[in-house]
This record gives structure tokens, sequence and C-alpha cells, in this order.
């Protein structure tokens, strides 16, 4: 809409007898502002509306007159009594503004103390928030320690029902007659019928990254690898491969992961079926 | 005076300044009042209150949102429309304005005719008839031009254009009555 338009849209006319709402007295001012025509046109629209208000109008009556100018006179002219200047009402608006001063002071104060204790507030928020997420982790650890714990659990349970049911006989294997390590010491668990076999290390030196404990079933076909020996885990109960048949039990040191046959220069613990 | 000094005066809380806006326009602000209360007793006591405001909230009036009189109008008006509100009078006025217009007054301008104003009738005789009609029903009875749209089937354009045309022929002539 061009200035024009908008000066002959009869708005500035409603704006002077209080048609707009205030968005629209705000788009009013604004337009007044920024374009001097409409100002002009506004100014103008003004003074007719005085002129006609004046001429429609009314004198109101004396009485109001006087009692309007004796309300005024209780509080709010600045009357300098016995004809002093200026000097009274400058102390009088001295004494009226000192108590906007004290809350414009008080105010600041406030602002200053809230803006240092929301500071304050975001850093401890800060750090209760570490802390929390360091419990959080903690507490992940601990759950992941008790799963893995229960795990372990079960299995040792497990091993301990098949040791008990099962028909187990104990076949001890020792080192002491070989020149790898002559107190080592290893039981092997074996129950014919279900073919199942534990061991368990008594004592067995740790062996390098490059190599593994290997058990071997020796039967009638030879020996066969039935499974690596872990040498820390002692008396606990390494469950191995299953064996039908075994005359002895023997342990070597074979290359990591274990081979196809034992190399028997290095047999560490040797033990036979009774 | 001009609107500075006035402005100055006021805030200075003067009372020679005082008495010189009282002079200059009590007569029009009062009339805004009566325009929008018949009873003349509630008109002075409203009067009262709203120039009483005006003196006081001197110091809230803005330059840059409109001229002084456009503020100590709208002061005026809504010291009005407060009353009106309030218990003290119902609003039945402006309905029974409807009736009679409705119900046989056609064409003639009742309030019009009311107003004692010097020169009135003479300037409003400028006007064409859909011009007095909107001036009517807007400026002396009180009606909003979406009142008048709906009211009487004008579309709000019109109802624009017609205040703003009468407005500009009153503004041609309103100086030399």
């Amino acid at each position: 809409m061009n200035i024009q338009e908008y000066i002959e849209s009869g708005k500035l006319e409603l704006f002077l007898l209080g048609e707009l709402t205030e968005r629209e007295c705000e788009e009013v001012i604004a337009m007044a502002k920024a374009h001097p025509e409409i100002q002009k046109e506004l100014d103008s629209l003004e003074k007719t509306m005085f002129a006609l208000d004046e001429l429609t109008g009314s004198t109101p009556s004396k009485g109001v007159k006087d009692k309007i100018f004796q309300t005024l006179e209780e509080d709010f002219f600045n009357e300098n009594e016995a004809g002093q200047a200026v000097i009274t009402p400058k102390e009088d608006r001295k004494v009226k503004t000192l108590p906007w001063k004290a809350f414009a002071v008080a105010a600041s104060f406030l602002a200053i103390l809230s803006f240092a204790s929301a500071i304050y507030y975001a850093s401890k928020f800060y750090e209760t928030n570490q802390r929390f997420t360091a419990l959080l982790q903690d507490q992940q650890v601990m759950a992941d320690n008790l799963d893995q714990v229960r795990l372990q659990n079960e299995e040792a349970n497990s091993r301990l029902d098949r040791l008990v049911a099962g028909d187990f006989q104990r076949v001890e294997m020792v080192g002491e007659t070989l020149p790898m390590q002559t107190d080592a010491k290893v039981d092997v668990f074996w129950d014919r019928q279900a073919q199942e076999v534990f061991v368990a290390v008594n004592n067995l030196n740790s062996l390098s990254a490059d190599f593994d404990y290997q058990l071997w079933a020796i039967g009638e076909d030879g020996p066969i690898g039935i499974g690596l020996v872990d040498p820390g885990e002692k008396f606990t109960l390494q469950q191995m491969q299953a064996v039908a048949d075994a005359g002895a039990f023997a342990i070597t040191i074979e290359p990591k992961g274990g081979s196809e046959s034992p190399n028997l220069e290095k047999l560490v613990v040797l033990g036979e079926v009774a | 005076m001009q609107e500075e000094e006035i402005l100055k005066g006021l805030r200075a809380r003067d009372r020679k300044t005082t008495e010189y806006l009282y002079e200059k326009y009590s007569r029009a602000l009062f009339g805004v009042i009566r325009r929008m209360i018949a009873d003349e007793d509630i008109c002075e006591e409203v009067f009262h209150d709203a120039f009483i405001k005006i003196t006081r909230k001197i110091d809230q009036y803005d330059e840059s949102k409109g001229r002084l009189y456009t503020w100590m109008v709208n002061i005026c008006r809504n010291s009005a429309i407060d009353k009106l509100r309030s218990k003290e009078i119902s609003q039945s006025t402006k309905t029974e304005t409807i009736d009679h217009f409705v119900f046989g007054m056609k064409g003639r301008y009742g309030t019009l005719d009311q107003v004692e104003g010097i020169g009135v009738k003479e300037l409003m005789e400028l006007l064409n008839e859909d011009q007095k009609f909107v001036i009517e029903y807007i400026y002396f009875k009180g009606f909003t031009h979406m009142e008048i749209s709906e009211e009487f089937d004008i579309p709000l354009g019109t109802v624009k254009s017609r205040v703003r045309a009468a407005i500009q022929v009153l503004k041609k002539n309103i100086e030399r009555i």
C-alpha cells in the first residue's frame, strides 16, 4: 500500500476516533513516524477533530472546574507559597526522586545478587551432574561384575553337580620323573561312562604367550589332544574334550593353540589310569 | 501556548499551565464524554476524574505515540467506557437509539438535533446523506465502524471511506464557522 492509499484508507480517522485496536494503533504510529506525509495528515486531522469536538462540545459547569482545581491543590501543584521562587520546588523534586534512586540501587543490587547466585548454582549443578554421571558408571561396572560372578558361579555349580552325580576317577599327573618341571602336579578327573574329563591344576609354571599346555589322552590309538590347560586357573575344574578310552594322561608344552601330536621332548606331567 | 510549553509546564506541575490546559481543552473533552454518556451529573463526574488523570499521568505521555489532544481524548473516552461498564449505568442508551431509528424515526437525526453547538447543524448540512449517516452513528451515537457495517449491511471499506470523506468535508469547512 502506498502512502497516499494509506492516507485515503480512512484508518487515520478511525485512529483519532479511538476505533482501532492497540495493534492497529501501533501500526498507524509507526507509519506516521516513517512517513512525514502521514504524520502531517494525522496532525491536520487531529486539529479538525479538536475543532469538531469543541464545536459540538459544551463547557462543563463552574462547579466541576472548582472541584478539579481543589483536588489538584491538595497534592499536585508545585506551589511556592510566599512567592519564593524555584528553590522549594527543586527540593521537592529531589525528595520525590530519592525513593526512585533507592529503588534503582536496590534493584541493581538484587540483579547482581541473583546473577551471582545463578552462576553459583549453575556450577553446583555441573559438579553434581558430573558426580552423578561417575556414580552411574560405577554402578554399571558393578552390575557387569555381578553378572560375571553369577555366570561363573553357575558354571562352577553345574560342574560340581556333574562331578558329584558322575562316576569320576582321579588320575594324578606329576612331573617328578620328567626334566621340564619336577614339582608340576595336575589332577585329571575322568568319568569313563560319561566320557567327561576335567583337569585341576595344582602346580604348573606359567608359560610365555607363544606356548600352551596341551592335555593328551593316551589310548590304544596313541595320544589324542583333548584341550588346552590354563596354568593360571589353579584348583578349579577345567572341562576338557570327551574321552572314551585312555590308559594314561599327559601334558606337553606346545606352540600356541596346540598341536596335532605331542612334542614328547616337552612332556611336563604324566599319570597312568589305575 | 505551544504543545511543548504546555507539556513542560504540566510536568513541572505548574498551576498556570494547568489552568491554560483546562481553558483550552475542557469544552472539547467534556463534549467527548457527553457524546457517550447521557446523564449530565455522571458526565461531570467522569470529566473530573479524567482531567485529574491527565494531570497525574502526564509523565507517562509519550510524544512519539501521538499528539497530546488525541492522548487526552483517549483518557476521557476510556474513563467514560469504564463508567458505562460499571454498575451505575446500564447500557440501554445505545440500544434505545437503534430501536428509535429502526421503528419509525428513519431519516431524522435525533441526536444531531439535540446538539447545542453553534453552527453544528449548518456544518452537518454540508455532508451528503451517506456521510451524515456515518458521522451521526460513529461520532454522535458512539457506534463502532464494525457495528455500522454489521447493523446496516454496509461493507467495512465503504464505511471507512465515507468516514474519511465526511471528515474531509468537515475539515474544509470547520474553520469558516
